[in-house]
């Protein structure tokens, strides 16, 4: 990644014709291989999800019912239901097989599925990261590409704002906006989710930027250093060498080749989104599966405390998968195994 | 004739400092060759990037420099862009980091067809087919969809010259367009420049730091040293007369191949029954991540006696850089045998205890000047702690060691306490060499450890390893791309390509009449004066 | 790139102006801070937890400095108070993540076989969980507080560290002057402790500096939404959320303090971490 670089380590030249037999095949290996690594990743995950409730020394009964009356009839029915009596392994694979097949187990507060608690909360947080996203990749894009192209005072003076903007924890922007927009100024709602349509975004703008700005800073940053690493390259100089215009320089040689390493953070980006909106939530009571989480934490259920992490865990798995799958277009040296950028 | 690029008393530099370049002025003709001849940092690149209007950010010029008529000094945006289009071109360094990765050969291509020459997609890619074909690319067709990492050094920069040719400019500026290349690949581009160059009767200014390379191309030279024009002229007489210190002195430091040298006197081949290194059906395979394996060593064999000079000369790829590392055991071989000193080498990564033993029987010293030292250790204690390593000395004593050491070399005790970075690359290899030498070994592996030095540099710290050898009776192995810097040193040589070694004998044998294929097209190789029909082996 | 080789004074930078105007000032409210904290006890005006329901939601003023909160506490009491459990908790989870990731990073960068590659995909999977997720599972098991997030965050931010220094490592261990060291018959963990350790350490520091910063506003977040430290003790997480009904009421003050302190001080660690990272990026060129 640096420009050090050096032929010190080991790798010969190839000799053309296996790179030829190999070509067919290639990007299908590619594939399988991130989708392998995916599935193996998922698994693990969920071993340490799973298996973490058995860090907790003592009665696995008693833990799971914490802050509810120990009944004897109420230990014998969570025992049940847990699998509790049985070996560990057991207990996981019955987990795991309900998982794949939509049985998320129940929920001891809301005396309901798993699954149907989740996905009853899942569109308002869905909407909320979407309408955040939309933020970052607009703000934080433009904010990047444009530091990036005015070296000196437009630079720095972004570069300051992003730091500070950067620093802000979603949970201070969002009291800072309440008291701003919704105290002080009155133009948005500081409560609830509104209705459909309109209402719906009018009612999320606040926590979604709230929720983003960090984000916003993040994304910025990384576009804008992106892009200053790809202006010192020597194919931009050919291409300007070459007549090109400076427009078409910026889009077809820098932003283009930039792109690699800003994809590279949605994944962080996307899990990142997803547990802050717990903070979000909370505190613009909006009911989502970030607030369930909270909730659930604070009425010991942790039956869907292990759903819920699972969920977002297995976003930022997919997600990163996606982006691996899709760097190759991006860079086609990485699908033929010579990534040095 | 019309004088196609002017530069009059050209200075360029950053505001607060002393200026880059100053005062140059040079001119190319219509359809005449230039070459600008300097080492690093005499701002060669500059000069030629102010042709096309390309000057650094921040920085200050003034002076005249015009292409056609144009002052690209003061012209416009606008007029700058059709001077690049259709007037001049340039010609880059190092391929793969010119031609953008992501995008395909043919994409590169025909950028500027589609967008300025309002070409259909079908008719651009028709042009630069035809133009890949003329710089001498085979199955252009199927070229243009692939991406550059699926080519070939030599095969880039002939994309490159093809997207520099497109538009038939008037003049053609070349920034070193085959430093980066093995020597067999530059001649072809070297040749391809010159039938191209003539061809079209274009005007060129040509930049190298090689002199045997300018020689090979152009008729006219200019000489730069720190921002300034020392020197210039026909190239023969520059060349053969010089008027000034300066280009004598880089005239002298340029390797030519030397038979005869290479002091014969210090090899007994046949007389030492038994030899420090020997090596037989020594093989190096390396599995591919990916699957597959490459053989970058295939049953190397040959010995070398104590006090022996043996040059390793291939391109790259060719194993020889391999062929060094088993021999400091940094690898492990995969078969055959290595015998250094009547040891046997096991076939498995050294032990503590044995890599420690090796140390005072071989030591090496790397290419670059700029890795090869701790950045934050400072050069005396870097050798002292050789010394107590290995000749289990004192804190103190081993400084003194040290710095007698250095001193030997060349580095002054004012240098003991600097760090690596405060030091020129030439000071960096002399500290390697002190470094390697602290170990007291008896065999002293040089891999390519003067190819990153400036001509001048390089001849310096060449001495310094003969004067070395002679003095300590050091057995060499000299790893190299270079003909003329092992015909000078080693009385030995081995030829490598693509892992095997084709040919080995006593350096005059090998140049003067070469047995091999591969061996007469290396010699071949080696770029030749344009008044000089005749090869320069003797 | 090589023209920057080329300019002359590049060696003095070492010693001049070591930092920036913009460092310096960042780590001025830095040294406030954590000094004002550490000497709570001694310097704070007024118990933190004295309760003076005559003079609630006080402006700043000649008896309150910052003003009081909605039970009439000595907000400045509390910031200093509060800045004690603030600062404690990033502080262990950096250094005990700092350790731990140098050492498994060390390690996984030298090691070319397997360990590495295990290594390798084990801070993969950690990455999959981010911190601030880790921690609220944590609480979830063991229960609210501070023990489990800060037990949590230094294995959810071991992978950042140990990431960095095994690519650090990788890089070094191919370059010239470690193979070296190998051919002059060094012993590897002389090599390894001695030379390369200390040559990683800025880098190094530079993020651990920038996660103190991410790791303070978690935990402040966590206290915020009540997962965190729990009465009586107080962190400025838990000052803000205290303050939120005040705050709808148009009292801003009493949420403003904490929120202010937070920024402040992650902006200062942020820009000592940049600071940092930019002056070894500009060395190392």
């Amino acid at each position: 990644m640096t420009a050090t670089d050096h032929v010190q380590a080991p790798a010969p030249a190839l000799p053309t014709r296996k790179r030829e037999k190999g070509k067919a095949t290639r990007p299908a290996m590619y594939i399988l291989k991130k989708l392998l690594a995916l599935v193996l990743t998922l698994f693990v995950a969920s071993l340490a999800v799973f298996f973490s409730r058995f860090l907790v020394p003592g009665d696995p009964a008693r833990f799971l019912l914490r802050g509810r009356s120990p009944k004897p009839e109420a230990l014998e029915e969570i025992t049940r239901q847990f699998g509790l009596d049985k070996p560990a392994w057991e207990q996981y694979l019955n987990w795991l097989g309900g998982i794949l097949q939509g049985d998320w187990g129940r929920s001891l507060t809301y005396r309901q599925d798993v699954s149907d608690v989740l996905l009853g909360r899942l569109p308002t947080t869905l909407q909320l990261v979407a309408l955040a996203a939309v933020f970052i990749t607009v703000l934080g894009l433009f904010a990047g590409i444009v530091a990036s192209l005015n070296k000196g005072f437009g630079d720095r003076f972004i570069l300051i704002t992003l730091t500070a903007a950067g620093a802000v924890p979603p949970f201070v922007a969002a009291i800072a906006l309440v008291a701003l927009f919704s105290v002080g100024l009155g133009w948005f709602p500081s409560f609830g989710s509104g209705d459909g349509g309109w209402d719906r975004i009018w009612h999320l703008t606040l926590p979604a930027l709230a929720l983003g700005i960090t984000y916003i800073a993040m994304v910025a940053r990384v576009t804008r250093s992106s892009m200053n690493e790809q202006l010192l390259r020597e194919h931009v100089e050919v291409a300007t060498s070459r007549g090109l215009t400076r427009g078409s320089v910026v889009a077809r040689h820098v932003l283009r080749n930039a792109l690699g390493p800003i994809l590279t953070v949605s994944g962080v980006l996307v899990a990142g989104l997803l547990v802050s909106s717990a903070i979000i939530e909370r505190t613009f009571g909006l009911s989502g599966i970030g607030q369930l989480l909270v909730q659930s934490i604070d009425r010991l259920d942790f039956g869907v405390v292990q759903a819920i992490v699972m969920v977002v865990v297995a976003a930022f798995v997919l997600v990163n998968t996606v982006v691996d799958l899709v760097q190759p277009l991006i860079d086609p040296r990485i699908a033929a195994g010579t990534e040095s950028r | 004739m019309s004088q196609l690029l002017q530069i009059e008393n050209f200075t360029l530099g950053f505001p607060g400092r002393p200026p880059l370049l100053e005062s140059v002025s040079l001119h190319v003709n219509d359809g005449e060759a230039v070459a600008l001849v300097g080492e690093s940092g005499s701002g060669k690149s500059l000069t030629t990037r102010a042709a096309l209007g390309l000057f650094p950010g921040g920085s200050e010029s003034s002076g005249l420099v015009s292409v056609q008529g144009l002052d690209t000094l003061t012209a416009s945006k606008q007029r700058l862009m059709e001077l690049r289009r259709r007037h001049a071109s340039m010609i880059f360094q190092d391929p793969r980091a010119g031609i953008n990765p992501v995008r395909t050969v043919g994409d590169f291509l025909t950028e500027t067809l589609l967008r300025f020459d309002g070409l259909s997609r079908a008719e651009a890619t028709e042009r630069a087919v035809k133009q890949l074909e003329q710089v001498g690319l085979r199955r252009a067709g199927e070229l243009m969809d692939q991406h550059p990492h699926q080519l070939s050094g030599g095969m880039l920069q002939r994309v490159m010259i093809a997207a520099a040719l497109l538009n038939s400019p008037d003049l053609l500026l070349c920034d070193e367009p085959t430093t980066a290349l093995d020597v067999t690949t530059q001649a072809g581009i070297v040749k391809l420049l010159r039938e191209q160059q003539q061809s079209r009767g274009m005007g060129m200014l040509f930049i190298t730091h090689d002199l045997n390379l300018a020689a090979s191309l152009c008729e006219r030279v200019y000489v730069l040293r720190r921002g300034e024009v020392v020197e210039h002229g026909p190239t023969r007489a520059v060349f053969l007369t010089p008027e000034q210190d300066y280009t004598r002195q880089l005239v002298e430091a340029t390797p030519v191949i030397e038979t005869g040298a290479g002091s014969a006197s210090h090899a007994a081949p046949g007389l030492d029954p038994a030899p420090l290194l020997k090596v037989s059906g020594l093989s190096k395979t390396y599995h591919l991540p990916r699957g597959g394996m490459v053989t970058a060593l295939d049953g190397a064999e040959f010995s070398l006696p104590e006090g022996g000079s043996l040059g390793i000369v291939g391109e790259s790829g060719s194993g020889k850089s391999t062929l060094a590392r088993l021999v400091v055991a940094l690898e492990t071989a995969t078969a055959g045998e290595l015998t250094l000193r009547d040891v046997p080498r096991p076939r498995r990564p050294l032990k503590a205890s044995e890599r420690k033993a090796l140390a005072k029987d071989v030591q090496i010293v790397f290419q670059d000047p700029y890795l090869s030292l701790d950045p934050r250790i400072p050069v005396g204690n870097a050798v002292a702690d050789v010394f107590r390593l290995h000749q289990k000395q004192g804190r103190k004593e081993a400084k003194d060691s040290a710095r007698n050491l250095l001193g030997r070399v060349g580095i002054g005790p004012e240098r003991f306490d600097a760090l690596p970075r405060a030091l020129s690359g030439g000071q960096r290899q002399r500290v390697a060499l002190a470094k390697a030498l602290a170990a007291r070994p008896r065999l002293l592996v040089l891999d390519e450890a003067t190819s990153a030095l400036d001509v001048s540099v390089q001849a310096q710290v060449l001495e310094l390893v003969e004067e070395l050898r002679d003095q300590l009776g050091l057995t060499i192995l000299f790893v190299t791309h270079d003909l003329a810097v092992v015909s000078r040193l080693c009385s030995e040589i081995l030829v490598m390509h693509q892992g095997r070694i084709v040919e080995q004998g006593p350096t005059a044998r090998i140049l003067e009449d070469p047995g091999d294929d591969y061996t007469r097209n290396l010699i071949a190789s080696r770029p030749r004066p344009l008044w000089d029909a005749e090869p320069v082996t003797a | 790139m090589t023209l920057a080789i080329q300019l002359p004074q590049a060696g003095l930078r070492r010693y001049g102006n070591l930092l920036s105007p913009m460092a310096w000032g960042a780590l001025a409210v830095a040294a406030v801070v954590v000094f004002l904290s550490l000497f709570a006890p001694v310097l704070a005006p007024y118990d933190p937890d004295y309760v003076d329901l005559n003079n609630v939601l006080a402006g700043p003023g000649a008896q309150h400095l910052l003003g009081t909160d909605a039970l009439g506490r000595d907000l400045l009491s509390r910031l200093m108070h509060g800045g004690r459990t603030s600062l404690l908790g990033p502080t262990i989870v950096v250094i005990g993540s700092t350790v731990l990731g140098l050492l498994l990073g060390l390690v996984a960068g030298w090691s070319e076989g397997w360990l590495g590659k295990v290594l390798g995909r084990l801070f993969d999977l950690l990455f999959a969980f981010p911190a601030l997720l880790m921690a609220m599972l944590a609480i979830a098991l063991f229960g609210k507080g501070l023990f489990a997030p800060i037990l949590a965050m230094t294995i959810a931010y071991v992978p950042y560290v140990a990431r960095l220094a095994q690519s650090l490592v990788v890089a070094e261990r191919s370059r010239p002057y470690v193979q070296a060291y190998r051919v002059l018959g060094f012993r590897t963990p002389w090599v390894v402790l001695g030379r390369v350790l200390p040559n990683l350490i800025p880098t190094v520091g530079a993020q651990s500096t920038l996660n103190f910063g991410y790791v303070l506003a978690d935990l402040a977040a966590l206290s915020f939404i009540g997962l965190g430290v729990q009465p009586p003790t107080s962190d400025w997480g838990a000052m803000i959320e205290e303050s939120r009904g005040a705050l709808l009421g148009g009292y801003i003050l009493p949420a403003f303090w904490p929120a202010l302190v937070v920024v402040l001080v992650v902006v200062a660690v942020n820009v000592i971490g940049e600071e940092l990272s930019d002056r070894i990026g500009g060395k190392l060129s």
